[in-house]
């Protein structure tokens, strides 16, 4: 099985693409059921930043393709032209990367390691994740822990959120007693809400679900709100910042302008942290005062941080080479275990049947002595292959897949495959 | 040695507006101590210069160069002040070359001596108010100007060197508010005492040039303050009427020196 990855991200396409994107989460299960039928492993990862399908099947060409397609059906054509596509160790390292937020909009942010492992539980409850996807996902998860444990990228790292807040103090200065509002209770949500409460602001939360807003304001120590409140709620707050999966924007000119009126212009500024967006692009700039950002503009405030981590980054990538070095030997020496159990089941039955042959000439040995004799033969067969199996266990140092598994099976006429079961007759 | 003083001091705010400003383009920690050090240096070298200055004329200040010397020190001594309550350097590197700019025709030599209509232990009062004033309005439309620049930077989303640097836009909005505050009090006093002489020497108002612009400005700080208090205003039409103010003050302070600048000696 060879692992290939087909996707776009913040680095290869617009927002606009990215939001046609942006797939619920009955549309990832759906997708994923469609690779399980074609007999494919599938992994689909959908945040703010890129859209991905990981798919292993026993041809990269084919798991790539089948990718490129599924994307290109929901993104369209003008998705084609932005797309990437790695197969083999180059979507492997890919995934490494991506779990090591060194592929990130903020290098070193926290988040995109949850999107990965939840997408890899909606892969497995769909039946989409088998036994490549798995091992590459679990070696991608040791790696970003790693990466994360040893270096400081992820100590001095920001994420999305944090990011919002430092811009919020770009325009207020010290965010203390600050009204603000977090609307949305997602992930991002939290974590933009758990930032501004250690800002010390003043925070209310607003979810279509107004039990998980309450459930966050007071894990938080903020105030939940009714969502029917949100347009009410702009000319009391001076911060807000949206995380909503809503397809239409949530706050345009018509509600922003009648608000800063009603807020005699205080500055309002919104942090528009969802894809597709909450905040129409219209707003920036509707009425003096009103500051709106979205995640480009987040992306462009945090190149700075970028900048102060490349020498954390270049000992977490240092991490990622050392990781799948680790993962592509471990897959060779996987790769040779067949020949191996092959080589030593034909040596072992062989010794066996020349032990039997020779004892039934020998009928007045004892039990012992017949135990003996049948122990001689399979002491032959482990001196004679200590020497072949420590050689094909030790590989390249490159961490190449070693030749000589393949040359051992075309010597000794193996089958390609798993070993047979035992008693078989050689 | 006055002189000495005053050009020793002027040296001294160069050096430390240059530091600040080199400070706002690569930032280094020694940067804005080293700046405050050589801005408070320079502010007492200023201080006994223009002080021994009024001591020999007998506390009576005189001409168009003492005049700008002591706006030069007002204002130097509100960037440092401002510095250390806002923890914000970053102001000093525009208000400190202000400061430096100003005291440079303050070097020049005055002649001349006070009118005796005019003389009287009021005057020192009205002449260090207006001073002030200039001076405070002065460093507002400086903190004006780094408010439309940050301004600029966050309406166009250009978030560089100036975005990361230059103070937040409320912070700004708010100084700009108090020295406002403080410019209008001081411009107050002056056209109280102001009028106080008028009155003392005979016709009322003259409408003056100086005494009309004074006026102008005195009633758009006040219409500013009243509009920010009562209509909300803020922010970028706040800054533009605040430099706007700036320069029909800067009218009556020059107006002041009008037959100075042709005979010498003040008005």
């Amino acid at each position: 099985m060879e692992l290939s990855c087909a996707g776009l991200s913040y680095k290869s396409a617009p927002l606009g693409v990215r939001e046609r994107l942006a797939l619920p989460a009955e549309e990832q299960d759906r997708l994923l059921g469609r690779f399980r039928e074609r007999g494919l492993e599938a992994l689909v990862l959908c945040t703010c930043n890129r859209a991905e399908i990981y798919a292993a099947g026993p041809s990269a060409g084919e798991a790539l393709e089948a990718a490129r397609e599924a994307l290109c059906e929901r993104g369209g054509p003008e998705a084609r032209a932005h797309l990437y596509g790695h197969g083999g160790e180059a979507a492997m390292l890919h995934l490494f990367r991506v779990c090591c937020s060194l592929d990130s909009m903020v290098l070193g942010e926290a988040q995109i390691f949850g999107q990965v492992k939840d997408a890899y539980e909606r892969a497995q409850a769909a039946g989409a994740a088998g036994g490549e996807l798995s091992r590459a996902c679990q070696a991608a998860f040791a790696c970003a822990k790693r990466a994360r444990t040893e270096t400081g990228i992820g100590r001095a790292a920001t994420s999305m959120a944090s990011a919002a807040v430092d811009l919020s103090r770009r325009i207020f200065g010290d965010l203390t007693g600050r009204p603000a509002m977090v609307v949305g209770a997602g992930e991002i949500g939290e974590l933009a809400a758990r930032h501004l409460a250690q800002a010390r602001c003043k925070l209310l939360i607003a979810n279509r679900t107004l039990e998980r807003a309450q459930a966050l304001a007071a894990e938080v120590g903020a105030t939940a709100r009714p969502f029917e409140e949100l347009h009410a709620l702009l000319v009391s707050v001076d911060l807000v910042v949206c995380s909503t999966a809503s397809p239409a924007p949530l706050f345009t000119r018509e509600h922003v302008v009648p608000a800063m009126k009603a807020r005699k212009h205080r500055p309002l500024l919104l942090v528009d942290l969802a894809v597709p967006r909450d905040v129409a692009p219209g707003v920036h700039g509707s009425a003096e005062g009103v500051y709106a950002y979205d995640v480009d503009d987040i992306r462009q405030v945090i190149d700075e941080n970028v900048a102060a981590r490349a020498g954390e980054a270049a000992r977490a990538e240092q991490i990622v080479a050392e990781e799948m070095a680790r993962y592509v030997r471990a897959r060779a020496v996987r790769d040779g275990v067949p020949v191996l159990a092959q080589l030593r089941q034909r040596a072992e039955q062989i010794a066996k049947a020349e032990a039997e042959r020779t004892l039934q000439h020998l009928p007045e040995l004892s039990e012992k002595q017949r135990k003996s004799i049948e122990a001689m033969g399979m002491a032959i067969v482990n001196k004679l292959l200590h020497q072949p199996t420590a050689k094909l266990r030790s590989l390249d140092p490159s961490g190449a897949p070693s030749p000589l598994a393949g040359a051992a099976a075309e010597l000794f006429g193996l089958e390609e495959g798993p070993p047979k079961a035992a008693g078989g007759k050689s | 040695m006055t002189y000495q003083l005053q050009t020793l001091a002027l040296h001294a705010y160069l050096s430390a507006a240059l530091i600040l400003l080199w400070h706002l383009v690569r930032p280094f920690k020694r940067g804005p101590p080293i700046a405050r050090i050589l801005g408070v240096t320079g502010a007492v070298l200023h201080g006994a210069g223009l002080g021994a200055r009024l001591w020999e004329q007998g506390g009576e200040p005189v001409g168009l160069a003492q005049a700008c010397s002591s706006v030069s020190l007002a204002v130097v001594v509100i960037s440092l002040f401002v510095e250390l309550w806002y923890r914000q350097p970053v102001l000093g590197a525009f208000l400190l070359p202000l400061g430096t700019a100003v005291l440079v025709p303050g070097l020049m030599g005055d002649s001349g001596s006070v009118p005796a209509s005019i003389r009287g232990p009021i005057l020192p009062l009205h002449v260090s108010v207006a001073l002030l004033g200039l001076a405070a309005v002065a460093a507002a439309a400086g903190v004006a100007l780094v408010y439309l620049l940050m301004e600029r930077q966050v309406k166009l989303k250009h978030f560089g060197i100036l975005f990361s640097r230059l103070p937040p836009l409320q912070v700004l909005d708010e100084l700009n508010r108090r020295l406002v505050v403080w410019g209008f009090v001081a411009i107050s006093l002056t056209v109280i005492t102001g009028a106080f002489f008028v009155r003392g020497s005979g016709p009322g108002l003259s409408w003056s040039p100086k005494e009309v612009a004074t006026l102008a400005a005195w009633a758009m700080f006040g219409a500013l303050m009243v509009a920010r208090l009562l209509a909300g205003w803020r922010g970028r039409r706040v800054a533009l009427l605040t430099m706007a103010g700036f320069g029909v003050l800067l009218v009556s302070f020059f107006s002041a020196f009008e037959p100075v600048l042709r005979s010498g000696g003040v008005r």
